[in-house]
C-alpha cells in the first residue's frame, strides 16, 4: 500500500482519481459552489507557487501579486488580439510569466531576506499600475479576457462557471502533479540542499544561483497561470484585480498550508475562500453591523495565520507527519 | 495487488458515500412564486461597494443612506405592501471580489436586483463574468458616469444614473467658453477611460487647452507627482485650469497649488468635487474658496431645496444623522428613483417587467436631480445636464447667479442647451409614488 501510493503510477491514479470525483462532485453542487470551485482550484496552484519558492528553495516572495498580473495580463492580450485559443493562452500566460520570472529571478538570486522581501514588494506595488501608463493594457478600467461558452456538445444545461471550474480544475491537478514530480527529482533535491545550506550544496558541486534561479523561474510560470486563471474566472484583467492584499492573502494561505509540503496545499486555498463565508454566517447571526461584516474575514484569518505560526509553524500536513513518525519511532522502540 | 484492490475499495467506497451525501442535499423547494427575491410582503435588493480599503471613504456611506430611504418608505407601507430590504457586499474596490460578491448576491441571497453599484472596472468585470444581461438581472443605477453603461445593446439589463462624463466636459467646454473667453485653459486629467470620456467630449464641443496634463490613476499619492501637474500648468500660463479627476487627485493638486502659491480659477469636474471628502483628505476648505464646481444634484448644504430638507430628516431619524454630504444625497436620490421603478413594475414585479418599465415609463420618474430623467426603449442613461456653482470660503456650492441653471446634452454630437426642465416639487409626505 505505501509502495503503491509512492510509486509514480500510484501518484498518477491518485490525481485521476481526484479528478473523478471533482467531475463527479461539479455536477451535484449548485453554481455557487462550482464558482468557488474555479476560485480554490485557482488559489491551489497560485499557493503551490510560492510553497515551491518559498519552502523548497528558500526564497521569499511579498509580490507574488505582479507575477498573476503578468500571466493574467499576457493571456488576455493573447486572446483579444492573437485570438489564441484559451489552451494557447494559458500556455502564453505561463511561458510570459516564466520569463518575466527569470529576469527577476536573476537578480533575486542575489539578494535574501528583508532585501528579496522588499523587492519582491515594491514589484507588487509598482507593476500593476503600469496598466496605466500603456493604452495597449486598457488603463484603470483593464482588458477583457473572454475564455468563450462551453462547447455545445457539453448539453445546454452547462453553465459557464462549471466550464470554468473543469478548465481550473484540470489546470490545477496537472500543476500539482507535475510539481510533485519536479519535487522528486534532481532539480527538487537540489532546491533543498541549497535552502538547507548553501556553502555546503556549494561545496557538493551545486551552483546555488543557477539553481535559485530556476526555482523562481517555474514558480512564476506558475503564477502566471494562476493569474490567467484568475482573470478567467472575472473575464477580465485589470490593475485593481491585482492588489497588494492579494500577495498577501497568498502568502498567508501558504503558511496555513505549511511552506514546506505540497500536500498541505488545499489547506490554504480552502481557508481564503471559505473565511469569508464563515465570517458572513458569523456576522449574520450575531451581529447586525457592517462594520463587523466587512472587518470579520480579516481578522480570522489573521488570527489564524498567528495560531499556526504560533502552534504549528511547519503547518498542519508536516506536524501531523513528525507525529506519526514519532509514534512510529516510540512504538519500534 | 490486494494493496491496489483495497485501495481501489477505500476509493470507490469513499466517492459512493460522498455521492450519496451530496444527493441527499434537498432539491430548491419549489413554492409558486412571483419572482426571485420577491414574496408577498418583501423585495430584495444587493449592493456591492467599497465598505473598506483605499477606495472606501466617502462612497462607504452610500448604502446606508440608500438603506435609510427604504426604511422611511417600509415605515410608511412599503411598495405595493412589500418592504425592500438591502444586502451589501464589500467589494473593496477589487474586480475579482466585486465578482465573487455579485455572485453571493444573486446565487446565495438570490435578490431581485441589483442598485447602486459602484466603479467601472468593477462593473465591467461583473458584466462579463456573472453576466446578469444574459440572466436577465437587472442592473439599477450604477454609481458611475462612464457613458457606455447607458448603451442597451453593450448591457442590455444596466441602467445608469448620473449624466456621463462625456455630457459633463461638453457642458463645461460650453460654460467655459461663454465666461472665459479670452482666457489660457488649462486642464489636468486621469488618464484612462474616464479622462478620455472627458477629452471626447472637450473636443466635441470644440474647447482648446494651452496645455493638458495627463495623470496615471494613483500617482496623486505620490510624493513629488502633484507639484510637476502643477508646475507644467503655471509654466504654461494657465489662467483657468480644469480638474477632471478623482477627489484625491483634486485634492492633491488644489493643496498643492497653495503651497507652491499658483491661483488659477479653478473648475472642478463633478466627480472630484466633494468638499466633505476633500476635507477629510487634509485639504483646508479654504483653499476650494472661489473655486467654480458642476453637479446635476442640489448642492447638499441647500436647506432651501424640498428635496434636500426631507433627505436631511430622514438622515436624521434613519441614518444615524451621518454628515450629510453628496454621497448621501446620491444613495437617498438613488433609492428614491429606485422605489418609482419597482413601484412601475405592478403589483407583481418580475424582472423583466421592472425592465420593461424603466424602459417605458422611466422619463416619467423624478428626484432630486435638477435635469430629466432619459430612460426610453433605446436609452439606458439618466440625467443628462449641470448646473454650475462657485465654491464659498467654507465649501458649500452656491449656485451662479442665484439660482440653479441646468444645461443639457448628450454624449453623442447634440448641442449643449439651457435646460427647461421642471423638477416635480417633493411629495409632502416624503413618497414618490402612491
Amino acid at each position: 500500500m505505501h509502495k503503491f501510493i509512492h510509486s509514480n503510477f500510484g501518484r498518477l491514479t491518485f490525481f485521476i482519481g481526484i479528478g473523478i470525483f471533482l467531475f463527479l462532485l461539479g455536477n451535484r453542487v449548485d453554481e455557487l459552489r462550482v464558482y468557488q470551485g474555479a476560485t480554490l482550484a485557482m488559489y491551489v496552484v497560485a499557493i503551490s507557487s510560492l510553497i515551491l519558492l518559498t519552502g523548497y528553495s528558500g526564497q521569499v516572495s511579498l509580490g507574488h501579486g505582479a507575477l498573476l498580473a503578468i500571466g493574467g495580463y499576457s493571456a488576455a492580450l493573447a486572446r483579444n488580439h492573437l485570438s489564441a485559443p484559451v489552451w494557447i493562452c494559458f500556455a502564453i500566460a505561463i511561458v510570459v510569466a516564466a520569463l518575466a520570472g527569470a529576469v527577476l529571478g536573476t537578480a533575486a538570486a542575489r539578494l535574501s531576506g528583508p532585501y528579496l522581501a522588499g523587492t519582491t514588494l515594491a514589484l507588487a506595488v509598482g507593476l500593476p499600475s503600469i496598466a496605466n501608463q500603456f493604452g495597449i493594457l486598457g488603463g484603470e478600467q483593464g482588458l477583457l479576457f473572454d475564455v468563450g461558452f462551453p462547447p455545445m456538445s457539453l448539453g445546454q444545461e452547462f453553465t459557464q462557471y462549471k466550464w470554468y471550474f473543469w478548465i481550473a480544475s484540470l489546470a490545477a491537478l496537472i500543476s500539482l502533479w507535475w510539481l510533485q514530480n519536479i519535487l522528486r527529482s534532481r532539480y527538487g533535491r537540489t532546491w533543498r540542499a541549497v535552502r538547507g545550506n548553501e556553502v555546503a550544496a556549494e561545496l557538493a558541486g551545486i551552483h546555488a544561483g543557477k539553481s535559485k534561479t530556476l526555482a523562481f523561474t517555474i514558480s512564476s510560470g506558475l503564477a502566471g497561470l494562476a493569474g490567467a486563471l484568475l482573470a478567467m474566472t472575472i473575464s477580465t484583467v485589470s490593475p485593481s484585480a491585482f492588489p497588494l492584499s492579494l500577495s498577501f492573502a497568498l502568502l498567508t494561505g501558504a503558511v496555513l498550508s505549511g511552506v514546506t509540503t505540497l500536500a498541505g496545499v488545499m489547506i490554504g486555498a480552502l481557508t481564503l475562500v471559505v473565511t469569508p463565508e464563515i465570517a458572513d454566517a458569523i456576522s449574520n447571526r450575531f451581529a447586525n453591523s457592517e462594520n463587523v461584516t466587512t472587518n470579520l474575514p480579516g481578522l480570522l484569518v489573521s488570527a489564524l495565520l498567528i495560531l499556526v505560526v504560533l502552534l504549528v509553524p511547519n503547518g498542519p500536513v508536516e506536524q501531523m507527519r513528525t507525529v506519526r513518525h514519532r509514534k512510529r519511532a516510540s512504538t519500534h522502540k | 495487488m490486494i494493496g491496489i484492490n483495497r485501495r481501489l475499495l477505500v476509493a470507490s467506497a469513499v466517492l459512493a458515500t460522498s455521492g450519496l451525501v451530496i444527493s441527499t442535499v434537498p432539491a430548491q423547494a419549489f413554492s409558486p412564486r412571483a419572482e426571485v427575491g420577491v414574496t408577498a410582503t418583501s423585495i430584495k435588493l444587493g449592493v456591492t461597494i467599497p465598505m473598506t480599503g483605499a477606495a472606501s471613504p466617502g462612497y462607504n456611506k452610500i448604502p446606508s443612506a440608500m438603506k435609510a430611504y427604504f426604511d422611511y418608505v417600509n415605515a410608511n407601507g412599503g411598495v405595493n405592501g412589500r418592504k425592500i430590504t438591502l444586502v451589501v457586499k464589500d467589494d473593496q474596490y477589487v474586480p475579482t471580489l466585486a465578482v465573487a460578491k455579485t455572485n453571493e448576491l444573486i446565487l446565495r441571497d438570490k435578490v431581485f436586483a441589483l442598485l447602486g453599484p459602484l466603479g467601472t472596472a468593477n462593473i465591467k468585470a461583473v458584466a462579463a463574468s456573472v453576466n446578469p444581461a444574459r440572466r436577465g438581472i437587472p442592473v439599477l443605477f450604477v454609481n458611475t458616469g462612464y457613458s457606455g453603461f447607458a448603451i442597451k445593446k453593450t448591457y442590455p439589463t444596466t441602467f445608469s444614473l448620473f449624466p456621463s462624463y462625456i455630457m459633463e466636459a461638453k457642458v463645461m467646454a460650453q460654460y467655459i467658453k461663454e465666461t472665459f473667453p479670452d482666457k489660457k485653459i488649462g486642464l489636468l486629467y486621469q488618464d484612462d477611460d474616464f479622462g478620455v470620456d472627458a477629452l471626447a467630449g472637450f473636443k466635441q464641443a470644440g474647447l482648446t487647452f494651452a496645455v493638458k496634463v495627463p495623470y496615471a490613476s494613483g500617482s496623486q499619492g505620490v510624493s513629488g507627482v502633484p507639484a510637476t501637474w502643477i508646475q507644467k500648468l503655471s509654466t504654461a500660463g494657465a489662467e483657468v485650469v480644469v480638474l477632471f479627476g478623482v477627489t484625491s487627485a483634486t485634492a492633491a493638486a488644489l493643496g498643492t497649488a497653495a503651497v507652491m502659491k499658483y491661483g488659477p480659477k479653478w473648475i472642478l469636474g463633478s466627480v472630484g468635487g466633494d468638499a466633505t471628502t476633500i476635507k477629510a483628505l487634509g485639504v483646508p476648505v479654504g483653499v476650494l474658496y472661489g473655486a467654480i464646481g458642476a453637479s446635476y444634484l442640489p448642492a447638499p448644504t441647500d436647506t432651501t431645496d424640498d428635496y434636500i430638507k426631507l433627505f436631511q430628516e430622514i438622515n436624521a431619524k434613519y441614518n444615524n444623522n451621518a454628515v450629510f454630504d453628496n454621497n448621501v444625497l446620491v444613495g437617498m436620490n438613488g433609492a428614491f428613483v429606485a422605489v418609482q421603478a419597482i413601484a412601475a413594475a405592478g403589483a407583481k414585479p418580475t424582472r423583466k417587467a421592472l425592465i420593461a418599465a424603466i424602459e417605458k415609463k422611466g422619463s416619467t420618474f423624478f428626484g432630486a436631480g435638477l435635469a430629466p430623467l432619459n430612460y426610453s426603449a433605446t436609452n439606458h442613461g439618466g440625467y443628462n445636464g449641470y448646473w454650475f456653482g462657485t465654491y464659498s470660503p467654507t465649501g458649500e456650492m452656491k449656485p451662479n447667479g442665484g439660482a440653479y441653471t441646468v444645461y443639457t446634452t448628450d454624449s453623442g454630437t447634440g448641442a449643449v442647451v439651457k435646460s427647461t426642465y421642471k423638477r416635480p416639487a417633493m411629495p409632502a409626505n416624503g413618497l414618490p409614488i402612491k
